[in-house]
Formats: structure tokens, C-alpha cells, sequence
């Protein structure tokens, strides 16, 4: 049982056939592998095949080719046991009876996971307190707001006490407060004091960062890039980067004069917009591009900062996370 | 948890268990729709009326001298209630277990209880539990209340024999239900399959009419449906009706149709299980 | 009035992708009534009773049974596809559109209402036409004016029906079942297997249903029973002049509610 904790995926292919010629490659061959302990990020856009990529660790999709073990377990072998070991979350969607109360539903897959009858009654509690659930234990989750729900959801995943999480867009549709609980609780509870491993996907860039000590980059399917947040950001040629905040209508296109910048990317946040420019010299290149950007919006700040995750998907890819 | 599944013995009781929770999920979830619920309890008796009520017609009364002489038994009510009260139990097959996993993706359950660690089947073998269960209470009340305002006398000592050709019947009727399961994840339209082979049994199960007044044809296809041997047998144990074939016949073709149906239903169901992990379309509706 | 149109064509084309369910609907009431020939031949031996014929005006329960059927189908699938037409929105995940564009819900109903009405009509010939062929009724051009004019009384009717039907599904989740019941109890109450004199109780509640004047006319017409010709078009255009303002007053009142309340398309 030494290997537990393993997730090894070897030249995975799963292409989605739409009518007689489309044909969707939502995982084009993709490798890598987690040690146990590890918080892994998957990172990329709409689309990506992240959640593809998740379901056929998972045994709800039999990939096309390619292998995958789970806690030492092979994927298509040894599934019931893959799925014993592991506990699937899912952000936005949901995942829970909502006509039935939280300790209903918790006893419900307790059940379905084999939790020994003798212990499933303290579990139970135990899942709950952690939560700070035990007041909610009896209302109907139908009545619960949806940062409870996505708790109640964790509180689900782990009634096995699985030691491997798959954690898919956990933050996506909640409140700046919950989003930071789960956070905190991803890394702090389940990764660091529980040991956990844990593959995380997300397209936010910030949760990425902050919580992952390794990230792979995802893009159309393959794999672009795999390192540490800080390695991955160190291997940007260009050291730094011009941020412009501003108001109005942007298009990237104004920049194409531009030359001593090595990439551009416009994003826009808040009703702002944003213009990031990497370059070695922002000094040499600042008039220019404020001449620029000034024609067509009202500038807000400008300041000169390090490359983000952000920056280096742009780099690698030429998409932007938000936009993809 | 982190040992392997274990023995052959701790494997069978644990999907018991989660059947059993499944049965229970399903009973607390279907309480919380009250009005849904006592409709349930009413609707057979709205439903069998008209059955006796058109008998009424035909006849000017409730005996029939025909039906005497096809079967023996010549209270059309007493005859026709016995067959629709058992039939009952197609509904467990042909809507209850055929809608099971449609019903945990409109929850959007069905992917967070895929991956538990049960084999799919115990999802649609839960299902059949609570359908029986709530199928044999509906029943129940039923029969007293039809028996009673009928005034029908059911013979009491067969009643062992009976309710064990209604086992075997289910048991076959269970092996239909994962057959439909199975096809509601490769069919959209799985509802006009199970409309039709529940239209096409009720035709040739001897339900209100024995076999002899259906076409050859029809007469053979009610060979190889449980149905058909499970409300004879049971009207012959209850009513007294006379057997065109006999007993040990009836138990062992019951036996045989089980084994056949039910390795039918798990083949259909695995591989349209793959099917539907290879496609992804489960959670497509 | 191009929104009516609209809805029918978006309808239709809705429909063609599924043709089971026509195929479905053409043939269902024959199947159900193929128990009922079976169980008479068990209680009687025969086709004919006299029995019946004393309550029904006709020994031949078959033809009078096929005619209930196929009436009573031509009514259930407009009940059910105008109250599913909601339900299948949500799931088509277009309805929120809809009820928000600037369009009256009542004119898309009647869009609706308008395309079932087209559909149900072409089923009812299809299968009258299978009857004269098959089971040699006889149906004169003399007739088909007064046929079509009960169905059309009958169909009136029915968007009243099937408006409140919509409403319900907008108003409980499992209308489903409900409109099941409803067709139980029409069942029980109505001349559609049986004359309703076989019971005083059965008797006594068909008079509240239209259903049973359409039949009543319906089956005088196809199978030559005496009727009153004027008593059953004038209660059903009565029923009709209530049922539709009727159900087009609660469809609103219901639609007003779920939308205050925003219990809309949440299943
Ligand atoms: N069952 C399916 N059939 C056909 N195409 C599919 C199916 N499931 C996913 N796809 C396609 O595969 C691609 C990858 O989808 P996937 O859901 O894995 O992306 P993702 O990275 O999870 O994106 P998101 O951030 O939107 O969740 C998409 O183009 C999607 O349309
Ligand atoms: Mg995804």
C-alpha cells in the first residue's frame, strides 16, 4: 500500500466524435504524475478538457488510449477499488439530494462507500463539526445557501476518508468568502494536516498559485507546461511587466507596432481593463504605450510588477485563461 | 479504508447495504412530495374501475357462464382484480428501474454516485427493492379493500405457493427493468421502449382473459414472459382457476425465464454501461 | 400573429426529430383497446352483447370501444403536450427565454395549442382511415362535416385544459402524475369503454364532462345511434365559452405567481 497516493497518467486520448467528421480532442496525450502528499493544479480555460481529463481518473470515462493508475490501482482493471480510494468534487453543479438533510445525505453514501456501520454515526459528526455544519445537520439542503452546499459537497467527499482527492472547479460559483473557506480548507486541512493528495483544476490563476506546489498548464487538450508556480514563473525571459489599469474600449490589435515588448495581453476585470506588457525594459517602452492606450481610454494607474501564472500562460500559449 | 475490497462474503454485503440505503434514499425523497405520494395510493383503485366496470357492461352483472367454462372461475371481478393487482408489479420493471438513473441525472447526482465504489447495477437493484416495496404496499391495500367491497373469497391455503410464483415472477420482471435501465443511457427515447413492452405484455399476460382466446401467435409469445406464468399460478393458488399446464411446469419455465431475462439484463446493462463511458453521454441529455 | 406561427414551425420541426412518438401516438389507441376485444371474447364469446346494447344503442362493443379510444387519445395528447410543452422547455433550456421575450405566454400557448390541434386531427384520420379499411366502417361524406364540427367543439375545449394543465406544471414539478390521475378519473367517468349507465355514481358525474357529449356524437354519427344532435353541440359549445376565458384567467394568475416568486424553471 506504499504506493497509495500515486496518480500516474501515461498518454491519455480522449476525442469526443461530433457527427461524421467533427471531432472534439478534449485530452490529446497527456502525461504526468503525483506523489503522494502532493497538491497538483490543473490550469487552464473553458474547454480545455480538464474536466474530461478528471472523469477518466475518475472511471466515468474509459479514455481512448493511454493508462491511468490511482493509488497504485489501474483505471480500467481495478476500477471499484480506484473509486474506493479517491473522493471526487465537483464546484457549481450538483452533487447532493436536495429534498434530503445533511445527515441523510452524508448517511446515504456512507452506506454506498462500505463506511463501517460502526463508525459511520461519529464520522457523520465528526464530517460535520469540521464544517461547522452541526446546527444545519437537519434542514433540508434544498434550504441551504450554496457555500454551505459546496461544504456539505466536501463533507460528502470525504465520508471514506479517502486518501486521494479529485477536486474539479471547487470555487466556481461562490462568494469571495466561501471561495477563500474552501481554499484555506483545501490547503491547510485536507493537503497539509490530513496529507492528502490532491488534484485540483481551476481556471483562476490566483487559486492556482496560492495553493498548488505544482501546475500543469492545459491547453486544447495537451499539456503546455508542468512546473512550481515560482519555477514556472522564473522562466519567463522577460522579468517584468507593465500594468495598465484603465477605462474604455481596448483592443489588442493597437499594439501590434509595439516591438521591444515580448507579448501583450488585454484582459478585462471589473469594468476595467487591463494591459499587460512583458518586457526586460519597461522604462524604454512606457511612453510609447500610454501614448498608445491614452487615444482610445482613460488610464487609471500604471505600474511595473513580476510576471503572474497569467502572464506565462500568455507567453506559452498565446490564449488568455479568462477569455479562452 | 485503505485495505482492498475484501472477501467475496464482505463484497455481497456491502452492496446489500448500499442497495438498502439506495431503497431508503428513495422512500424519504418520494415522502417529501406529499400530494405525489397519497395520489399513488389512490390511483389503482381509479385505475382497475373501469376493467369492472366494462365487464359490467358486457355482461349485465358480474358472471360471466363463458369465462366459467374457459377457466373455471366465473366472477369476472374476482377474476380480473387478481390479474391487475399482480400486474402491478410491471411497473417496477418497466418504469421504476427503467427510470432510475434518469432520475439521479435530472437530481445531478449521477455522476457523484458513479463514483462510489458499487458496481452501476446496484443503483438500478436499489431501485427495484423500493419499487417492490412500495409496488407491494400499494398492493396490499388494495386487495383489502377490493376483496372486501367485493365481497371475493380468496382460498388461503395456497397462499405460500402463490406468493412464491409472485417472487419468481419479480425476479424475472427485474431482469426486463435492467434490460430498459441499460437502454435509457444509450436512448433518449428509452420511455417509448418501455412503453411498448409494457403495452405488449399487459396484451398477452393473461391478465382480465385466459390464454386461450389469444391468437396463436400472441399465445406464444406469452410462452417466454414471466408474467404470464406468474398470474396463472397465482389465480390457481388464490381463485382455483383451472391449469392448462401443470404446476412443476409453471415453477420450472418460471425458473428457467429468470435465469434467462436477468443474464440478458446484466449483459445489456454492462455493455451499454461502457458504451455510455466511452460516449460520455450520460450526463447529456 | 407571426408569433403563433413561429411557435407551430419551431413546434413541428421540434417534433420531426423524434418520430417514435408520432408513430407512438398514431398507434396507441389501438393497442389499448386490443385488451378490451380479448377480455369481451373471455366474458362472452362473442362480439356482440345484448347486454351492452341495451345501455349503449349498439351489440357491437368493439367499433364503440375503438371510437372511445381514438376520441379519447385525440384528447389526452393535446392535455399532455400543452401540459409538457413547459416542461419540455425547461429541459429544451429555452424557457426563461421565452417567457422573458416580449410576447404574451398566451400567444405562445396558442401556438402551441394550435400545432397539437394540427397534429392530434391528422392522427384522428390516420386512424379513422385504418378503421375503414381494416374494420370496415363506414363513414359517408355526409358525415365528415358534422365529425368534424364535434372535434373541433371538443378540441375548443380542451386548450381551456390543457391551459390550466400548463399552469399546473408551472405551478408543482410532478404534474406528471397529476394529469395522469385526471386521465384515470375521465376514464372512470366518462362513455369512453363503456356507456356510463352501467352506474348510477358514473352516470350521475359524466354529465360535468365534455368528453362525454363528443363521444356521445361522435359514436351516433360513425356507428348510426340516435343522438341529439342539437342538446350535444350546444353544452359543448357552452363548456367551451367557459373553459377556454377559464383557463386562460388561471394560466395567468399561475404564471404571474411562479414569476413574483421565482419558483420558475427551478427543477
Ligand atoms: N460527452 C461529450 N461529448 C462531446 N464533447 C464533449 C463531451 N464532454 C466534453 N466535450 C468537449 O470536450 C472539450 C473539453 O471539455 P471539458 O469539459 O473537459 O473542459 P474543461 O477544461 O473542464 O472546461 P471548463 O473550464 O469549461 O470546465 C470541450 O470542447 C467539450 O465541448
Ligand atoms: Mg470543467
Amino acid at each position: 500500500m506504499n504506493e497509495s497516493g500515486h496518480i500516474v497518467v501515461q498518454g491519455i486520448y480522449k476525442i469526443f466524435k461530433k457527427g461524421r467528421t467533427d471531432e472534439v480532442r478534449a485530452v490529446d496525450g497527456v502525461d504526468f504524475s503525483i506523489k503522494k502528499g502532493e497538491l497538483f493544479g490543473l490550469l487552464g480555460p473553458n474547454g480545455a478538457g480538464k474536466t474530461t481529463l478528471i472523469k477518466c481518473i475518475s472511471t466515468l470515462l474509459i479514455p481512448d488510449d493511454g493508462s491511468v493508475t490511482v493509488g497504485g490501482y489501474d483505471i480500467y482493471k481495478e476500477s471499484l477499488e480506484v473509486r474506493r480510494h479517491i473522493g471526487v468534487l465537483t464546484g457549481g453543479e450538483r452533487s447532493l439530494y436536495w429534498k434530503l438533510t445533511p445527515i441523510e445525505n452524508l448517511r446515504y453514501f456512507a452506506a454506498l462507500y462500505g463506511v463501517p456501520r460502526k463508525s459511520v454515526k461519529n464520522r457523520i459528526e465528526f464530517l460535520l463539526e469540521l464544517m461547522g455544519l452541526t446546527d444545519k445537520a437537519t434542514v433540508r439542503v434544498e434550504k441551504l445557501s450554496s457555500g454551505m452546499k459546496q461544504k456539505l459537497s466536501l463533507a460528502r467527499v470525504l465520508v471514506h476518508d479517502p486518501p486521494i482527492l479529485l477536486v474539479d472547479e471547487p470555487t466556481l460559483g461562490l462568494d469571495p468568502y466561501f471561495a477563500r473557506f474552501i481554499r484555506d480548507f483545501v490547503k491547510n486541512e485536507l493537503n497539509r494536516r490530513l496529507g492528502k493528495t490532491i488534484l485540483l483544476t481551476t481556471h483562476y490563476m490566483d487559486e492556482a498559485d496560492e495553493l498548488c506546489e505544482r501546475i500543469a498548464f492545459m491547453n486544447r487538450g495537451k499539456i503546455e507546461a508542468m512546473d512550481t508556480p515560482v519555477r514556472l514563473k522564473q522562466s519567463m525571459p522577460q522579468k517584468q511587466v507593465l500594468e495598465i489599469k484603465c477605462q474604455g474600449a481596448l483592443d489588442k490589435g493597437i499594439f501590434d507596432g509595439v516591438r521591444e515588448a515580448a507579448s501583450i495581453n488585454v484582459s478585462h476585470d471589473d469594468g476595467l481593463v487591463y494591459v499587460r506588457v512583458n518586457t526586460d525594459n519597461p522604462e524604454v517602452i512606457l511612453s510609447n504605450i500610454i501614448e498608445l492606450v491614452r487615444e482610445k481610454a482613460k488610464i487609471v494607474s500604471v505600474r511595473v510588477t513580476v510576471p503572474t501564472l497569467e502572464d506565462v500562460f500568455v507567453h506559452l500559449t498565446g490564449a488568455s485563461l479568462k477569455d479562452g | 479504508m485503505n485495505e482492498r475490497g475484501g472477501g467475496l462474503s464482505s463484497r455481497v454485503f456491502h452492496y446489500l447495504r448500499a442497495i438498502n440505503a439506495e431503497n431508503i434514499k428513495e422512500w424519504k425523497i418520494e415522502l417529501t412530495y406529499k400530494p405525489d405520494f397519497i395520489r399513488q395510493f389512490l390511483e389503482p383503485f381509479v385505475y382497475l374501475f373501469p376493467y369492472f366496470l366494462y365487464g359490467f357492461a358486457l355482461l349485465g352483472g358480474r358472471y360471466s357462464e363463458h369465462l366459467r367454462s374457459l377457466t373455471g372461475i366465473g366472477d369476472m371481478v374476482a377474476y380480473t382484480f387478481i390479474g391487475y393487482l399482480f400486474i402491478g408489479f410491471l411497473n417496477t420493471a418497466c418504469w421504476a428501474m427503467g427510470f432510475s438513473l434518469r432520475k439521479e441525472q435530472w437530481f445531478g447526482t449521477l455522476e457523484t454516485i458513479f463514483v462510489a465504489p458499487v458496481p452501476r447495477w446496484v443503483y438500478v437493484a436499489g431501485m427495484a427493492l423500493h419499487s417492490t416495496c412500495h409496488q407491494g404496499l400499494i398492493m396490499l391495500i388494495q386487495a383489502v379493500a377490493i376483496t372486501t367491497f367485493f365481497a371475493i373469497v380468496l382460498q388461503t391455503s395456497g397462499i405460500f405457493l402463490a406468493l412464491s410464483a409472485v417472487l419468481l415472477m419479480l425476479l424475472g420482471l427485474y431482469g426486463l427493468g435492467i434490460v430498459v435501465a441499460g437502454l435509457t443511457i444509450a436512448l433518449k427515447q428509452w420511455w417509448v421502449v418501455s412503453e411498448a413492452l409494457s403495452t405488449l405484455i399487459v396484451v398477452v399476460t393473461p391478465i382480465a382473459y385466459p390464454l386461450a382466446v389469444l391468437p396463436f401467435v400472441l399465445r406464444k409469445v406469452a410462452m417466454f414472459l414471466p408474467t404470464t406464468y406468474g398470474i396463472i399460478g397465482v389465480r390457481h393458488f388464490l381463485l382455483g382457476e383451472n391449469l392448462a399446464v401443470s404446476l412443476p411446469t409453471i415453477f420450472l419455465r418460471l425458473s428457467l425465464i429468470l435465469v434467462v431475462w436477468l443474464s440478458f439484463g446484466m449483459l445489456v446493462f454492462l455493455m451499454m454501461d461502457r458504451y455510455g463511458r466511452k460516449r460520455g453521454s450520460l450526463s447529456v441529455y | 400573429m407571426w408569433v403563433i406561427i413561429e411557435e407551430v414551425r419551431k413546434s413541428f420541426r421540434i417534433l420531426l426529430a423524434y418520430p417514435v412518438e408520432v408513430v407512438f401516438w398514431i398507434f396507441s389507441p389501438l393497442l389499448w383497446v386490443i385488451p378490451l376485444v380479448f377480455q369481451g371474447k373471455a366474458l362472452i364469446g362473442a362480439f356482440n352483447s345484448t347486454s351492452f346494447g341495451s345501455l349503449a344503442g349498439t351489440d357491437e362493443f368493439i367499433p364503440y370501444v375503438l371510437i372511445g379510444a381514438i376520441v379519447s387519445t385525440y384528447m389526452f395528447s393535446a392535455v399532455w403536450s400543452m401540459g409538457n410543452s413547459f416542461r419540455d422547455e425547461t429541459y429544451y433550456g429555452t424557457l426563461e427565454h421565452i417567457l422573458s421575450a416580449p410576447v404574451r405566454p398566451g400567444y405562445i400557448l396558442i401556438g402551441k395549442g394550435l400545432y397539437n390541434s394540427i397534429l392530434s386531427t391528422s392522427f384522428v384520420i390516420v386512424q379513422l382511415l385504418i378503421c375503414v379499411f381494416i374494420f370496415g366502417l363506414n363513414i359517408t361524406l355526409a358525415k365528415i362535416f358534422p365529425i368534424f364540427l364535434f372535434l373541433l367543439l371538443l378540441i375548443v375545449g380542451l386548450y381551456g385544459i390543457g391551459f390550466m394543465a400548463a399552469a399546473l406544471t408551472l405551478l408543482i414539478k410532478e404534474a406528471h402524475g397529476m394529469l395522469h390521475m385526471f386521465e384515470y378519473v375521465l376514464f372512470l367517468f366518462s362513455p369512453i369503454r363503456y356507456p356510463v349507465e352501467v352506474n348510477p355514481i358514473t352516470k350521475a358525474i359524466s354529465v360535468f364532462i365534455p368528453l362525454t357529449y363528443a363521444l356521445i356524437a361522435l359514436r351516433g354519427l360513425l356507428l348510426n345511434i340516435e343522438f341529439n344532435f342539437w342538446k350535444n353541440s350546444i353544452v359543448l359549445l357552452a363548456i367551451d365559452c367557459t373553459l377556454l376565458p377559464l383557463g386562460l384567467f388561471v394560466f395567468r394568475r399561475i404564471e404571474k405567481r411562479t414569476k413574483t416568486r421565482g419558483t420558475l424553471a427551478d427543477y
